[in-house]
This record gives structure tokens, C-alpha cells and sequence, in this order.
């Protein structure tokens, strides 16, 4: 600063100097306040909290294993023993420090020697090189370097045995020092083993817990935290997961994607903090995620994978949390001071939606093991039919989900199908016919009025072109009450209902299996007992693409199912149908032509058509707009492309494109799909619309927990998938259990079957029958149930050979007689069957072939052992078993499958498995148990083959392999009408 | 909001309703045209007006408190209203916001010295300045400490911005999603304002280049030697007059307009509007050349290009080639004498491009003219 002010100075310097140490001050504190709001951060005050957590759950551990070691004997011997020993090693305190002192002085002559040896080495090398240029070139002084040469040379053999001396003088004094101290050594070690894990846990709390540290320790704990210090090697820091090939979309390239979550979430593959706070907690489902030995491994698929969010926000905000409800977002936003991340396009799923990650990986599964909600979004996608509208790539090649409308006239009225198409919920309360009419957006007086002109439309339009079909005559007289029972026996219950009122029961995918088929109600005002007839004859005939399968029945079922049938009527389809308004017929038909023509020209053509003109064409074009033919076969619209926009990438939509018209809900995918779905045509509220402009979609009137499931689905159609290894399920094997899978899904075998754990609808329905025609009571039906219901396929793989599952499939054959559900005919198509058989064979680890050819020779030794083992005396097989012709016993519940099937349908690696334990394969069969599988040769009878059991259980096998060549003798002869009864359903009516 | 009982509620929202109504840019700018002319009145007949509300009387201590309370208190009724306080408080627009208190403020610091000064001089004093050294200004102190000052306090200024506020940041960019309304940074948001108006050859490239050129000329054709190295408003009304023109009305109101009124579409909202990207506004404007020969001759369009657009290029002809002579004969008379033909003929062409954009705008808001001249087959539109 000058001494003296210039005069010149505009300005009071003084004041300046003020103004100057004023704002030093404030850039001080203000480069202070930058490093205290980069050093102050969210996670490192959850990892502060984390490490108190730890420590507090160290200690309660240590002083458990504490407590145990105290109360353990032995271990307190241990260390009484110890201390004995230490107290006699002190006693010998002064010889030790002796030993010791020699160790010392040995030890430092020894260092000597080899310090010098080193350098003599060093030195003699060097002399080498010079000694062999000079030898090389002859130079004079060679001879006196060769003799410097020798010289060390010696030297270094001498320090070599000096080295030597010294090491055997150290180790000597050692091993004096260790056999005095060995039985603290020994002692000791007895300790550890005992105290392992108490000291694992003690060595973990020295390093975490400053209590426990040392001074130093602490300090070093202090200094490695502080701000700027704290880059090199902090306590707390960001803990990171980067994973290359489950990449993050950023739209120009994709990008590796890291997960910070773990930075907060400490606890979350650790299955200690089960019940610690958020944000600590363990993950709730370690067998399948986070843990190593998970499908899921944390290091492999992170987080966000799954969550979705913001993987590199390291707070509560950024991260792109999102909550469950408005409950939730309240508690969050007065908690962490949440909001919403509104610059981040996939924010994490709400808990509810979570399960929608599971599905970019696991696309080509048809069931996602453990993601139940989403399993059920996908299936009432499946059964709703919404990939025939709306392109979803998962389904590409899945069936039409409607009927086929190309022969409707012969079939229907057109009273019926007006009412139907008018409202279908009204003739079926829970028909999957979505409703098109008489919704938020077209209720209003004049919009009612134009729809019933729609409907008559559409109806005309169909009726005019349906194909002629013939349904035939029926030949003989039908009688409900046996149709009934028929409809309650045959099995139609795995597909069908027949429920006349709306219960209250939640659709679960078990129940789902039971609407696979339309509920029976109402078809005496829907159809013909003649079509009726020929449709229960056989299915194909009127819709070759129908998925109902062929039930073999006789005329007499097929008459009697109808005339059941036939006797509901619906009181909906006998009130009048409106009239046809030709005003406004005219002015719906003048929107469609204005659209191609001028106003003046569509007036014109309006004068040219007649009544039916108008209604044909209208119902064309109606039926174009709202995509009927996506889900029914129409005669005219075989080349149509679904009209619906594709949803196959529909979760990673920008929200910006979905319009929200006014309607007041949270600008998000997921309100939006759930608004859309409980109420397809909402955001339509409130807009000044022309009749053609307004939403179309139809109404299913989902519930809001199927909208939920749903809306989990879509939420899972998303854009950015892993990299192709990463997908599940790549394997050969796995791509023919999904192919297998899909055929099984789309051909509900699940109704009937239970296959993979999952399944058996129809079950509850084979108790009703129990109870309504076998009289018994409901506990005993429900009893036996399962042994009257169709078959549970586990381990059907094993089981079967693959031929004659072929045969079975293509043209089945009574297993089970006394079963009165009939495994039905199905119309597969090509590779259909093919890809059962896989997938019941690979399911089962059974390697292609499947089978292997296997012809057994019995000795007559061997025949006689095996008859023994049949007979009454020992395992008494025909008492249950059917054998041929023969028939056991007992009531068919009671009953086993014939042995002369064995030998074409079973594996005969499996009989032998069964025979040894058929509990293993089928937990609760009434298949007894002989050999008790813990004590297995004990458990054989002692008299047959030596009481061998395996040789026992393979002359069995074969034994059955070749029954029909030596039959065994009838063991008791069941009543006359029993037989009778039998022999019926063995021949029941075969229509192909 | 909800702390503010019933009655005062209601009258809240009349005036934000009024607000709102008055925000429309047909009607704002006329109110700040209006404003300027009296304020920085250009004409004898506003000089009286000015006068007679005694504005000079702003140029005091206590004209700068009731400035300032107006516009607080304005700011903090605004902050009542959720619409208003998601625009203004938006991280992007805090720049913007300090803006509009610091040109009035440095406004009224200005013309407050200018106002003492002429006082001084009125009375035959000399002007606070003076007194400085008319000779030389000493480097140091005079410069460097205060530069070094000034850096101390904008350092300082910043970091406790940047711990107060930080950066927003958004999402990876997505070439399909275009943020919606597509703002320029804020000191080009009059330029986006003009776009409106003006092609954007004009509005983008001509116009910026203009006002670049414009500053460039202003130490050449400015000659008056009055008021050097002193404020004073007498001795330079005319210059300070148009500067503010310029400045207020052409720059800051637009930058104003394009930062808070201006919502998704680059549709108009009022400060107390919700910025519904729904909503549409009519753009039905037509050209020059359809209103000659389809309005009033009631013709076809001619197809020669010239010839379709020759009313345009009259109209142009007359505004930029004898507007200038008449007004050399009128009201800038004196000017042109005082600084000669070559420095006047720049000025008057500066001066009628700066007021082609509020004529532009007149033009659309009255008779819905979208261009004087369209030549969309070479991309030349006027």
C-alpha cells in the first residue's frame, strides 16, 4: 500500500481497504461453506448410522458367542490350562531371556556373514566379466585377474560354511525356546479352535469400532475422514456396481449402467438387518436376489436393473425414488423431503409395479417363476385378447381370441346379436366380450341413439355376409337332467363355467383357467339345439380354428349336454330391439362418405342406396373402426392390420405422449395405463369431440387389481434390454420348455392337469359332482378329490416314453377308467404335440431321445420271484391295480392304472425309481411305499432273491414289461355290474 | 394462500384475473410503450405530460424507495400465487428475475446523479464530477483495487449461489423429445421474441448484426460534446431518450416477455396462468400481397413474383427511402442540421429498422399482416 494517498484518487481508500477486508472475509466463508456442502452429504450420514448399526449387532453377536464360551467346559478348561502353562513358562523367565540374548547375538554374526558373503558374490562377478574380456582378447593382466578370481572364489565357499554354522547355532537356541513355550502354543491353539468365531467378530469390531481401536488407530480413523484428506481412503464412501452388459439407454448410445444404491442401502444382501430401518433393511427376497448364490447376484445385475431409477443418484431425491400411494408420498415428502425427479425418464417402479423388471429378461417365458402379479397381467392380457388390437411382439403368431363370426347367421339371431354387441355384459355378467357402447364417452342421449344404429350396422353387415352352414338334424330325444350331469363330470368344468350371478371371488390365475371358455349361460336365447349338437360333435366343423377340443362324445351325451344346455335362457335378448332410424343411419353414413368424397357427391351416393346399403356399409366401416375383426374371423377383413397402437415397447413411452385430456391424475405412465384401463374412453372427459374422433377402445371392466397387474405388464414392455447373454433362458433346452409351455398355456391343459405345481382348476368342480351325484359328504369328497380328478404330471417326463405320449396326445385312450373327465381330442397344430413332448422330457433333464430300447429276459428263477412279489402275500399289486381285463376290488377310487400299459407307455427306468420310493415323485399318491428308503435293503422281504432289493425291485420292472406274456392270477372277483360298468367306459364312444 | 381470509382471497384473484388480462402483448405493450413516452418522453406532448405527473420527482431518494416498495410489493402478491412462484423461483430464471430489480435499479442510481447534476448546473454549479481530476485517473487505485474488488465480490457472489442453488440438471437428451416451450438462453430470448414477428433470416441474422452495427455507430454519429465525464439528462435527452427506447422497450421488455410469459408452444400466458401446453392460440395472418390483390382487388395472385409483391416493396421503398427526407424536413430537422447528411441518413435508417419491429407487431395485432413482402420460393420474407 503507497504511504502517501496520490491526490489524484477519485475514491476514499481507506474505505476501500474496509470494503476489501470485508469481502476477504466473506470468500473465505464462502469457499469454506463450498467444501462443508460438498463434505455434507445424505449416504455418508447413513453410513455413519450404518457402522453404529454394525457395531451394535458386533457386540450383541460377541457377547453371544461370549456367553456360550463362558458356559462351555471344556473351553474353560482349555484356558485354565493355559494360564498353568504361561504361569510355568514365567517361572523360567531368566533362562529364556538368556536363550533369547543368545538368539541375538547369533542371529547379528550370522547377518555379518551374510552381508559379507553378498558382497563377495558382488565383487567376484564383477571380477568375472573383467577376467573373461581379458582371456578374450588376451590382454596381459588375464593371469593375475584369473588368480583374484580364485581368491574370492574361496573366500565365498568359506563364508558359505561360516553362514551355515550360524544358521544351525540360531535354529538350535530357537527350538530350545519352542519346546519350553510349546504347551502354551498348543494351548493356545485349543483356544482359537474353540473361540474361532468369537474372535473372527472381535477382530471385525477392532477395526469398525472406535472404542475398540487403538489411540493411533483412532487417529488415523479421524484424519482418513476429514474433508479433501478424505479422497485417498475414506471410511465412508460410494460403493458402486458397474455392469457392461445390462447397458442404460441414454438415446444417442448406450452406456454402462452403475448402481450406487448400495451406498445407502448397507444392508441389503445381508440377512442380518432383516429388521433394521430403512434405508438397511435386507432385501426381502435373498434366495432370488442380491446373494451370490441367487439366480440374481448382486455384483451381476445391480439394481436399477429390476427398480429402474436413477442408479448414479446418491440421494433420496436423485436416485428417482418413487412411492407406493399417496399415503407413502406423504410420509416420504415430510421424511426425506421427497419430489419428484422430473428430469429423469424411467423413474424407479413403485413397490407395487416391481415385478414389471422381471420381464425384460424374461420375456420368452410363458410363467416367470415368482412374479405372480405380473404372471397375472400377462395372463389376462392373454385372455382379454389386447396383442389382437395392439401389436405386442411376445404374442405375434397367438390365436384370434374371439369366435368365428364367418358362419354367425346359422348359429345366432340377429336379436341376440344385437343385444350382445349393444351391451354384452348384460346377457353374461363376466363374458370377456368388451363393451363398446353405452360408455363414458357415448352414453348421452343422441350418442345412445347413434349407437343402436352402430350395432344395426354391424349386425346387418355380418348376417349379410355369413357363409352357409348346415348344423344337421338331431336324430334322437335328449334328456337335461343326464346333460347336466355330464357337463359336471366330462370335465367341461377345466375350461367352462356355468355361474348365473356375479360373485365376489378375486380372479386369480388358477381361476382364470376356468374362463379359458365362455360361462354356459343363457344359450337357449343365444342359439339352436341343432347347432348345439353338431358344435359338441364336433367343434372343428364350424370353426377349424376353435380351441375347443373334440370330446368324443356319443350321439346320447352330445343330445343330452344339449338339451341341458339349451334350457337357459337370458331375459336380457327377449326385450325389443330398437328400430332402425334412417335419419340417423343417413347422417352416420355421410361421416364415412364425406371422408372419401365431396359433401355433394356423398349426398348423391346417400340418394342411391336402399336401407340394407346403407346398413352394409356402415357396418363395414364400423367394423373396420372399431377392429372387431382383430379378434373374430369377418368375412372381408382377412388382410386387415390390427388397429391398436403397438405396446410392445409401451413402459418406456414418454410420458409427454400419452394425453391426459382433463383428467386429474399424477402425470405418470402408470396412472395413466390404470386410469385407461378401469375406464378406456375417460380421456374423452370434458373434450368437444365429433363421433368419429372419440376413443374407441372398449370397455373390459377390469377390476382396479387386475388394472394393477396389467398395468405391471406394460410397465415391464420396455425398450432397453440387457445384452443378449444376459437374457434368460438361452439354452436349447429352455427355448423348447417355453416353446412346450406356450402350447400348454394356449391350450389350458392347466384347467385340467397340474403341470409344473401349477394348475388343476377343475378340482373344486369334481368335489361338487362328488357331492351332487355320488352322494358323498363334502369332507370325504374333498378326500378323494384328487384321486378322481385328471392326473397331476409331475414328472411326467420321466414317466412316459415319448412315442406313446405322441400316440396319447393324437388320439387318447382311457389311462385311468374310473376318471369321468375325458382327456379330450384336441385339433393341434403343426408341431404342437412335438413341442409337449419336449417340454414335458426336457423339464424332466431327460436327454434326447428321451427313451431308451429296452427288452427284458426273465430267467424263470426270476419269473417266480416276481409272481411271489405280486401275490396277495407280499405287495399285493392287483389289489389296486387294474391287469388286462381284470379288475381289482374296492371302488374306483381305489383303482390303479392296467400293467398292460407298461410296457408301451412307461419308462422302464422309471418303474424301477417308483417301485423304490413313488412318494419321491408323487408326494401324497396312494402308491404304498415297500422299501423305506432310509433303510433301504433292510426294508426288502428277506425270502425273495436274498432279500436283495435292488435285484428285487428290477425283476419287478421287468416283470411288468412283459406282463401280458405271463398274466397273473385274478386275486378277487368284483361284483358283475362293476365290471360292466367298466367295461362301458373302457369302450366309451370314439367320434374319430 | 390458503392463509389469507375469504374477502381478501376474492380481490386477490379479481386482480390477478385483471393481470392476467392486461399481460396479453396487444395490451402490455402498449401500457410500456405508453410508459416510455412519458417516462422518456420523445415528443413536446409527452414532455407536458411528463411535467404535469412530475416524474423527475422518481429521481430522489424517495422516489427509488417508492420504486422499489411498488415493485416488491408487486413481487411478493406475485409469490402468493403457485402458477407464478413455479415460473419465477424456476432455478433457469433467477438470473433473470435479479435482472428486472437491477436495470431499474441502475436506472434509477443514473438518473438520479443526472438529476443532481442538472440541478447543479441549472443553478450554475458545476457537476459532481468535476471535482474529480479532469487530467488522469490513476490505474491504482482507481482501476485495479476496484477491479480486484469487484472480482472478490462476484467470486463470492457465485459460490453462494452455487451452494444456494444448484445447477439443474435434466435427463439424457432424447432427439425425439424436444423440451416444450424450447427457450434460448435468456439474453437471446428477445431475439426468440422477435421470431415471432420476423423471419429468421431477419429476426436471427439481420436484425442481431444491426444492433451490433448500431452500437458500433453510436460514438460516430453522436456529436454533442455536452455531458461528457459527467450524468446529465438536459444536456443529452435526445440520445438518452431513443437509447431507452432501444434499451427498455426493444430489449428488456421482449427478454421480460420471453422468459416469463411466454409457456409451452410459445403460446402467451399471464404471470398468474398455468402453462397448459393445450393450449392454442388462432394464428390466422395473411400477407401484404393477398390483402392488395385478393381483399381489395378482389383478383387472383399474380404469378409474377415482382409483381405479386410489389405493394411490399413500395411499402418498403417508402419507409426506408422517403421517410427519411420527410422526417429531415420535420420533426428531426434540427438534427439533421446539427449533425449533417451522411450521420443523419445512418441514424434514420438504424432508428427505422429498430422501429420496424413494434410497427411489425401493430401490423400482426391489427390487420393480421404476417409478411410486407413473402417470397417463400427463395425464402425471402419481409
Amino acid at each position: 500500500m503507497p504511504a502517501q494517498l496520490p491526490p489524484e484518487s477519485h475514491y476514499d481508500l481507506k474505505k476501500l481497504d474496509k470494503i476489501f477486508a470485508f469481502l476477504a472475509i466473506a470468500l473465505l466463508l464462502s469457499i469454506i461453506g463450498i467444501f462443508a456442502k460438498d463434505y455434507s452429504r445424505q449416504w455418508k450420514d447413513y453410513q455413519r448410522q450404518f457402522r453404529a448399526l454394525e457395531i451394535e449387532k458386533a457386540q450383541v453377536k460377541m457377547n453371544e458367542q461370549e456367553n456360550d464360551l463362558s458356559k462351555n467346559e471344556e473351553y474353560q478348561q482349555v484356558l485354565k490350562d493355559l494360564k498353568c502353562a504361561k504361569d510355568q513358562l514365567k517361572e523360567q523367565a531368566s533362562k529364556q531371556e538368556r536363550i533369547n540374548q543368545q538368539i541375538k547375538v547369533a542371529s547379528a554374526v550370522l547377518n555379518i556373514h551374510t552381508q559379507e558373503s553378498q558382497f563377495t558374490k558382488a565383487r567376484y562377478d564383477a571380477l568375472k566379466y573383467r577376467y573373461e574380456k581379458a582371456a578374450y582378447k588376451s590382454q596381459p593382466d588375464a593371469a593375475s585377474l584369473k588368480k583374484q578370481l580364485d581368491t574370492l572364489a574361496v573366500r565365498i565357499e568359506k563364508l558359505r560354511l561360516s553362514i551355515e554354522a550360524d544358521k544351525t547355532e540360531v535354529n538350535a537356541r530357537k527350538n530350545m525356546l519352542s519346546a519350553m513355550q510349546k504347551d502354551v502354543k498348543e494351548f493356545g491353539r485349543k483356544r482359537e479352535a474353540f473361540a474361532k468365531k468369537a474372535d473372527i467378530i472381535e477382530r471385525k469390531l477392532a477395526k469398525i469400532n472406535p472404542a475398540q481401536m487403538s489411540v493411533a488407530n483412532q487417529f488415523a480413523e479421524m484424519v482418513r475422514n476429514l474433508p479433501l484428506i478424505e479422497l485417498a481412503n475414506p471410511n465412508y464412501k460410494i460403493h458402486q456396481i458397474v455392469l457392461q452388459d445390462i447397458p442404460e439407454d441414454v438415446n444417442f448410445m448406450k452406456v454402462q449402467r452403475v448402481d450406487r444404491c448400495t451406498t445407502c442401502h448397507l444392508g441389503i444382501d445381508n440377512p442380518d438387518y432383516q429388521n433394521a430401518p430403512q434405508p438397511f433393511t435386507t432385501h426381502p427376497r435373498l434366495d432370488l436376489f442380491m446373494d451370490k448364490n441367487s439366480p440374481h447376484p448382486l455384483e451381476e445385475f445391480g439394481c436399477t436393473t429390476c427398480h429402474m431409477g436413477c442408479g448414479r443418484g446418491t440421494d433420496f431425491i436423485s436416485a428417482a425414488h418413487t412411492p407406493r400411494d399417496e399415503k407413502q408420498m406423504k410420509q416420504w415428502k415430510k421424511k426425506y423431503g421427497w419430489r419428484e425427479l422430473h428430469h429423469w425418464d424411467q423413474p424407479m417402479l413403485p413397490a407395487p409395479l416391481t415385478q414389471a423388471g422381471c420381464f425384460k429378461c424374461h420375456e420368452n417365458q410363458t410363467v416367470i417363476k415368482g412374479a405372480g402379479r405380473l404372471n397375472l397381467g400377462l395372463n389376462l392380457i392373454e385372455h382379454a385378447g389386447c396383442y389382437n388390437c395392439h401389436l405386442i411382439k411376445k404374442y405375434q403368431g397367438w390365436p384370434r381370441i374371439g369366435p368365428n363370426l364367418e358362419f354367425i347367421a346359422s348359429k345366432l339371431t340377429k336379436k341376440w346379436a344385437f343385444h350382445w354387441i349393444d351391451n354384452p355384459k348384460s346377457i353374461r355378467f363376466n363374458t370377456w366380450m368388451p363393451s363398446f357402447f353405452h360408455q363414458s364417452n357415448n352414453s348421452d342421449e343422441e350418442s345412445t341413439q347413434r349407437g343402436y344404429q352402430q350395432v344395426h350396422a354391424i349386425v346387418e353387415y355380418l348376417f349379410t355376409n355369413s357363409k352357409p352352414f348346415k348344423a344337421g338334424s338331431v336324430a334322437v330325444q335328449g334328456d337335461a337332467a343326464k346333460g347336466k350331469e355330464l357337463v359336471s363330470s366330462l370335465g367341461c368344468f377345466g375350461c367352462h363355467q356355468i355361474e348365473d350371478k356375479k360373485t365376489d371371488t378375486i380372479r386369480t390365475r388358477d381361476s382364470l383357467h376356468r374362463e379359458f371358455g365362455p360361462n354356459l349361460i343363457g344359450l337357449g336365447s343365444k342359439t339352436t339345439k341343432e347347432w348345439l349338437y353338431q358344435w359338441l360333435k364336433d367343434p372343428s366343423k364350424y370353426h377349424p380354428d376353435t380351441r375347443m377340443p373334440n370330446m368324443r362324445l356319443s350321439d346320447q351325451e352330445a343330445v343330452d349336454i344339449a338339451a341341458y344346455l339349451i334350457k337357459d335362457k337370458s331375459a336380457v335378448v327377449s326385450k325389443p330391439v330398437p328400430p332402425v332410424e334412417e335419419k340417423i343411419l343417413n347422417n352416420i353414413v355421410l361421416d364415412f362418405l364425406k371422408k372419401s368424397f365431396t359433401v355433394a357427391d356423398s349426398q348423391q351416393k346417400l340418394q342411391e342406396m336402399t336401407r340394407e346399403d346403407k346398413l352394409i356399409f356402415a357396418g363395414k366401416r364400423l367394423i373396420r373402426g372399431y377392429g372387431c375383426y382383430s379378434c373374430h374371423k369377418i368375412p372381408g377383413f382377412e388382410n386387415e392390420k390390427p388397429i391398436g397402437t403397438e405396446l410392445t415397447e409401451e413402459g418406456s413411452k414418454d410420458v409427454e405422449r400419452l394425453d391426459f385430456g382433463f383428467v386429474n391424475i399424477p402425470h405418470t405412465k402408470e396412472a395413466w395405463f390404470k386410469t385407461k384401463l378401469m375406464n378406456p374412453r375417460v380421456f374423452d372427459k370434458g373434450k368437444v369431440l365429433a363421433h368419429l374422433d372419440k376413443l374407441k377402445m372398449p370397455n373390459f371392466n377390469f377390476t382396479s387389481l387386475e388394472t394393477e397387474a396389467i398395468t405391471t405388464a406394460l410397465m415391464g414392455f420396455v425398450k432397453d434390454r440387457p445384452t443378449h447373454s444376459r437374457l434368460a433362458d438361452q439354452s436349447v433346452k429352455a427355448t423348447f420348455i417355453n416353446q412346450g409351455a406356450k402350447t400348454i398355456r394356449q391350450l389350458n391343459c392347466r384347467g385340467c392337469h397340474i403341470i409344473d405345481g401349477e394348475g388343476g382348476a377343475i378340482q373344486s368342480t369334481v368335489t361338487d359332482w362328488l357331492v351332487n351325484y355320488e352322494g358323498k359328504d363334502l369332507s370325504d369328497a374333498k378326500a378323494v378329490t384328487r384321486s378322481l380328478s385328471p392326473p397331476n404330471l409331475f414328472g411326467e417326463g420321466q414317466k412316459v416314453q415319448p412315442q406313446w405320449l405322441f400316440e396319447f396326445l393324437h388320439a387318447p385312450t382311457p389311462i385311468r377308467p374310473w376318471l369321468h373327465a375325458r382327456m379330450p381330442t384336441y385339433y393341434f397344430h403343426k408341431g404342437q404335440i412335438n413341442s409337449i413332448i419336449k417340454y414335458f422330457n426336457y423339464l424332466d433333464d431327460q436327454e434326447f431321445p428321451f427313451t431308451d430300447i429296452y427288452h427284458p429276459t426273465m430267467s424263470p428263477q426270476d419269473l417266480a420271484a416276481a409272481k411271489k412279489m405280486f401275490s396277495k402275500d407280499y405287495f399285493d399289486c392287483t389289489h389296486c391295480h387294474i391287469v388286462g381285463n381284470q379288475i381289482p376290488g374296492g371302488t374306483a377310487e381305489n383303482w390303479a392304472p392296467n400293467f398292460e400299459m407298461a410296457a408301451k407307455r412307461l419308462k422302464p427306468e422309471w418303474i424301477a425309481k417308483w417301485i423304490m420310493n413313488p412318494q419321491d415323485f408323487m408326494p401324497g399318491t396312494k402308491m404304498p411305499t415297500y422299501y423305506d428308503p432310509r433303510n433301504f435293503d433292510a426294508s426288502a422281504p428277506p425270502d425273495i432273491l436274498g432279500g436283495n432289493a435292488k435285484r428285487q425291485i428290477e425283476v419287478l420292472r421287468d416283470y411288468l414289461l412283459t406282463i401280458s406274456e405271463h398274466p397273473p392270477q385274478q386275486a378277487n372277483k368284483p361284483a358283475e355290474a362293476k365290471v360292466k360298468d367298466w367295461e362301458n367306459r373302457t369302450k366309451a364312444p370314439q367320434s374319430k | 394462500m390458503e392463509a389469507f381470509p375469504v374477502p381478501l382471497k376474492i380481490i386477490m384473484e379479481a386482480v390477478k384475473h385483471f393481470i392476467n388480462a392486461i399481460a396479453s402483448p396487444k395490451i402490455l405493450f402498449n401500457i410500456v410503450f405508453l410508459f416510455y413516452l412519458i417516462v422518456f418522453p420523445p415528443f413536446k406532448f409527452f414532455q407536458r405530460i411528463h411535467d404535469a405527473l412530475g416524474i423527475d420527482r422518481l429521481w430522489t431518494k424517495r422516489g427509488g424507495i417508492f420504486i422499489f416498495s411498488l415493485m416488491f410489493l408487486a413481487f411478493a402478491f406475485g409469490l402468493t400465487d403457485a402458477n407464478f412462484r413455479l415460473i419465477v423461483l424456476k432455478p433457469d430464471n433467477v438470473p433473470i428475475v435479479a435482472l428486472l430489480f437491477l436495470v431499474v435499479f441502475f436506472l434509477w442510481f443514473a438518473m438520479t446523479q443526472a438529476k443532481e447534476n442538472d440541478e447543479a448546473i441549472a443553478k450554475g454549479d458545476k457537476p459532481k464530477e468535476y471535482a474529480d481530476s479532469r487530467e488522469k485517473v490513476l490505474v491504482f487505485p482507481d482501476l485495479v483495487y476496484i477491479e480486484f474488488l469487484c472480482l472478490i465480490f462476484v467470486a463470492v457472489l457465485l459460490a453462494v449461489w452455487a451452494i444456494g442453488l444448484p445447477a439443474p440438471l435434466e435427463q439424457p437428451a432424447n432427439p425425439t423429445v424436444s423440451p416444450n416451450p424450447s427457450k434460448a438462453p435468456w439474453y437471446f430470448l428477445g431475439l426468440q421474441e422477435m421470431l415471432v414477428y420476423f423471419d429468421p433470416w431477419i429476426a436471427g441474422v439481420v436484425l442481431p448484426t444491426a444492433i451490433l452495427l448500431g452500437l458500433m455507430c453510436i460514438p460516430y454519429i453522436d456529436k454533442n460534446r455536452k455531458g461528457l465525464g459527467y450524468y446529465t439528462y438536459q444536456d443529452r435527452k435526445m440520445a438518452i431518450n431513443t437509447f431507452m427506447f432501444f434499451w427498455l422497450v426493444l430489449w428488456m421488455f421482449l427478454i421480460f416477455i420471453g422468459t416469463f410469459l411466454r409457456g409451452p408452444n410459445w403460446s402467451f400466458f399471464g404471470p398468474f396462468e398455468y402453462w397448459d401446453h393445450n393450449k392454442l392460440e388462432v394464428l390466422n395472418n395473411i400477407n401484404l400481397s393477398q390483402y392488395v390483390f385478393m381483399i381489395w382487388l378482389k383478383q387472383g395472385m399474380p404469378s409474377n413474383i415482382l409483381l405479386r409483391e410489389a405493394p411490399g416493396f413500395l411499402v418498403l421503398a417508402v419507409y426506408f427511402g422517403l421517410l427519411p427526407a420527410i422526417f429531415a424536413k420535420t420533426i428531426f430537422k434540427d438534427l439533421y442540421q446539427r449533425i449533417g447528411g451522411i450521420r443523419y441518413s445512418i441514424f434514420v435508417v438504424f432508428l427505422l429498422m429498430a422501429l420496424a419491429l413494434p410497427i411489425k407487431m401493430y401490423l400482426r395485432w391489427l390487420f393480421n399482416i404476417k409478411y410486407i413482402i413473402a417470397i417463400p420460393e427463395f425464402f425471402f420474407n419481409i
